[in-house]
């Protein structure tokens, strides 16, 4: 047992050994992503994105001359994957950079891990406003969900909602997003008639529908997720309140109409997005085409790309491979930097602005609201 | 006024169903002293039946659907006692208790393979509730206490006026001293593991058909049931149908004064309190009389 132990250590110094020799003449990235599990079949497209937009950092001439690399590590779909990835990707591969593992769980469970030993971790992702708190060495270029609590009190502005009732899922994310939205809300010159959290995956939602009733307001905004929604607005409708009701972008799928059976007919939402006019999307575009030819844009492929490109600009600005010299390029690199899901500039939590579009679901189906 | 008079309105019909479950998983526990964890499991197949009924390749008409999905969740709670707790019978208690859980595992897993951790639904539109008083009621949720008043009718029947009923009532009170009497317990047992599961099966398509339908719906409403027995004190097949009934109304009213996210709380901090005041539930002095 004892010679396999050392036998192994020694394997592990060895190929440490290689990588670090390795790195003299290019420069690795490490990544956790979902290339098996139930996030497989994103994970897939996340990683066709990251090496499309390494293939061009590549061939215009890389880091300063030397070749990028990306070290794909498996997480499994897990945060228990996640960690251990993360872990072999910092004590082993001693890499500075790392890409963050997609879904909120999974990359709040690594982001303390990379804040400790002062490596940088990027996500493209993961939206928990919790994400915001991690640290001064994590960073996204995916908008934070705090955004849309601000997105959904202008929504309610807009609309002329000056009274409503407010509810939200009990979780971080509903709460937080509740907070954000009353401050701006109530800023705005708004008045709540009614506030309270509701559970997550209820099936009878009747009483909280009850409390709704009971004060008739004109629009109600429901910070919730797709069942929890669909169920709602289904025995809302069943017991006859008449409302306008306002979500976020948890709830903007085709499987919340589809539970809601006619009931989500009219609902107003936000939810982040960007401009695919620009030039910056049309080159991504036609590069995915090039390298994937007939194979569909994946769900988050462009953030990927854009952290990709973003990082490699970075890696070109840093004084030394430090994560210190890296972090200070990084914030740098980013201050105005459009890519193709548009402003990358940090703000002091590591996170990134985004502009809000507009849904409403019209004859059964999800669309852009338009006045 | 009309606000707390919905509210009440409202826990009756989600009491009603709790009663159901609560008088079936009882029963059991009153002839076989052991709580059957894997009760929740015969709500949630027998409202995934019906799922699987009305969706190709079968394409069955709902009202169609609902007696042989039913049919099938009897034999699944025939299944379970033939296969699993009839072999185990003269074991521990544990033994079964932890055979239950076991057993939950695998049904509920089972539905997770075959139809996903999903959340899905029979497709039937929403119906604006039928107004009377400024009260709401949907036509589902009449059917939902029409259904419980119905089978807990036909239950009561049984147990009063007929020999089989009377005869489950003795193996109740006494197994052994029933066997002796000359009791058919196979007869006996078939019969509670029918009941149970037919109450499971028609109240998770209930349930379903007023909400929606997902794998951890049973185990979310055995607590409730589980609460329910407890309240009434394990065996009493009428301190069931009360205990649901109370969990059912006093999470319901209790929204009025607490926020909606604690229903939970306010059903179990109930229990918790009748346990400690009253360990043998609310009907502790009937103790016997079933």
């Amino acid at each position: 047992m004892k010679k396999i132990f050392f036998l192994l250590t020694g394997f592990c110094f060895l190929f440490s050994g290689a990588y670090a020799l390795a790195g003299t003449n290019e420069v690795v990235v490490g990544a956790v992503t979902p290339l098996t599990g139930k996030l497989a079949v994103y994970g897939e497209g996340f990683q066709q994105a990251m090496l499309l937009a390494l293939d061009e950092v590549n061939a215009s001439g890389g880091i300063n001359g030397k070749p990028m690399k990306i070290l794909f590590e498996d997480n499994n779909s897990t945060s228990k994957g996640s960690v251990s990835g993360i872990q072999k990707l910092i004590a082993i591969h001693k890499f500075p950079v790392i890409f963050g593992p997609a879904a909120s769980s999974n990359f709040l469970a690594v982001c303390p891990i990379a804040q400790d030993n002062k490596v940088i971790l990027i996500g493209a992702e993961s939206a928990a406003s919790a994400i915001s708190k991690c640290g001064s060495y994590v960073f996204r270029v995916f908008p934070s969900d705090l955004g849309q609590g601000k997105g959904v009190a202008e929504l309610t502005d807009n609309l002329g909602y000056k009274e409503v009732v407010l509810t939200y899922v009990n979780n971080d994310w509903g709460v937080g997003l509740a907070e954000v939205f009353k401050e701006q809300f109530v800023k705005n010159g708004g008045k709540l008639i009614d506030e309270f959290a509701h559970d997550e995956g209820k099936t009878d939602y009747r009483s909280e529908i009850l409390r709704i009733k009971k004060e008739s307001p004109k629009a109600v905004v429901n910070i919730t997720y797709i069942k929890e929604g669909a169920t709602m607005l289904k025995q809302a409708y069943e017991t006859g309140l008449n409302t306008q009701w306002l979500m976020g972008s948890a709830s903007k799928s085709p499987k919340m109409v589809a539970l809601a059976g006619g009931a989500a007919e009219g609902v107003i939402g936000t939810y982040p997005t960007f401009s695919q006019e620009t030039p910056q999307y049309r080159a991504f575009k036609e590069a995915w085409a090039k390298k994937y030819p007939g194979k569909k844009m994946p769900i988050f492929g462009e953030y990927n790309y854009d952290m990709v490109k973003l990082t490699a600009k970075a890696l070109k600005g840093a004084k030394s491979m430090s994560p210190d010299d890296i972090r200070a390029a990084l914030i740098k690199a980013g201050k105005g930097y459009i890519g193709v899901t548009g402003d990358k500039t940090f703000d002091a939590n590591g996170d990134i602005s985004a502009t809000y579009g507009r849904w409403t679901v019209k004859g059964g189906k999800i669309g852009d609201y338009k006045k | 006024m009309t606000y707390y008079a919905q509210l009440v309105l409202n826990g009756v019909i989600a009491g009603s169903i709790y009663a159901l479950f609560a008088v079936g998983l009882t029963m059991v526990y009153g002839v076989f002293r052991f709580i059957n964890f894997a009760h929740g499991e015969l709500i949630a197949w027998g409202a995934y039946l019906v799922l699987l009924l009305i969706n190709p390749p079968f394409s069955v008409p709902l009202y169609l659907a609902v007696l042989p999905a039913l049919l099938v969740t009897m034999a699944i709670g025939v299944g379970q006692d033939r296969y699993v707790y009839q072999p185990l019978i003269h074991g521990n208690r544990i033994t079964l208790l932890i055979a239950s859980i076991g057993v939950s595992y695998l049904l509920r897993n089972t539905i997770r393979l075959i139809w996903g951790s999903d959340l899905m639904t029979y497709g039937i539109r929403p119906v604006r509730g039928i107004q009377f008083a400024g009260l709401s009621i949907t036509p589902t949720q009449i059917l939902m206490i029409g259904a419980a008043v119905f089978f807990l009718g036909a239950l009561y029947f049984l147990l009063t006026r007929t020999i089989l009923g009377k005869s489950l009532r003795a193996v109740a009170d006494n197994m052994e001293l029933a066997a002796i009497m000359g009791i058919n317990m196979k007869k006996v047992s078939l019969t509670v593991w029918i009941l149970a599961s037919l109450f499971a099966g028609a109240g998770g398509f209930l349930l379903a058909l007023d909400t929606n339908l997902e794998p951890m719906m049973g185990m979310t409403n055995m607590i409730k049931a589980f609460a329910a027995v407890l309240l009434g004190g394990a065996g009493n097949v009428w301190g069931a149908l009360v205990g649901g009934l109370f969990i059912g109304i006093a999470e319901n009213v209790g929204v009025a004064f607490f926020s909606p996210g604690y229903k939970d709380f306010i059903s179990f901090a109930l229990i918790f309190l009748l346990l400690i005041l009253r360990p043998k539930g609310i009907f502790g002095v009937l103790a016997g009389v079933r």
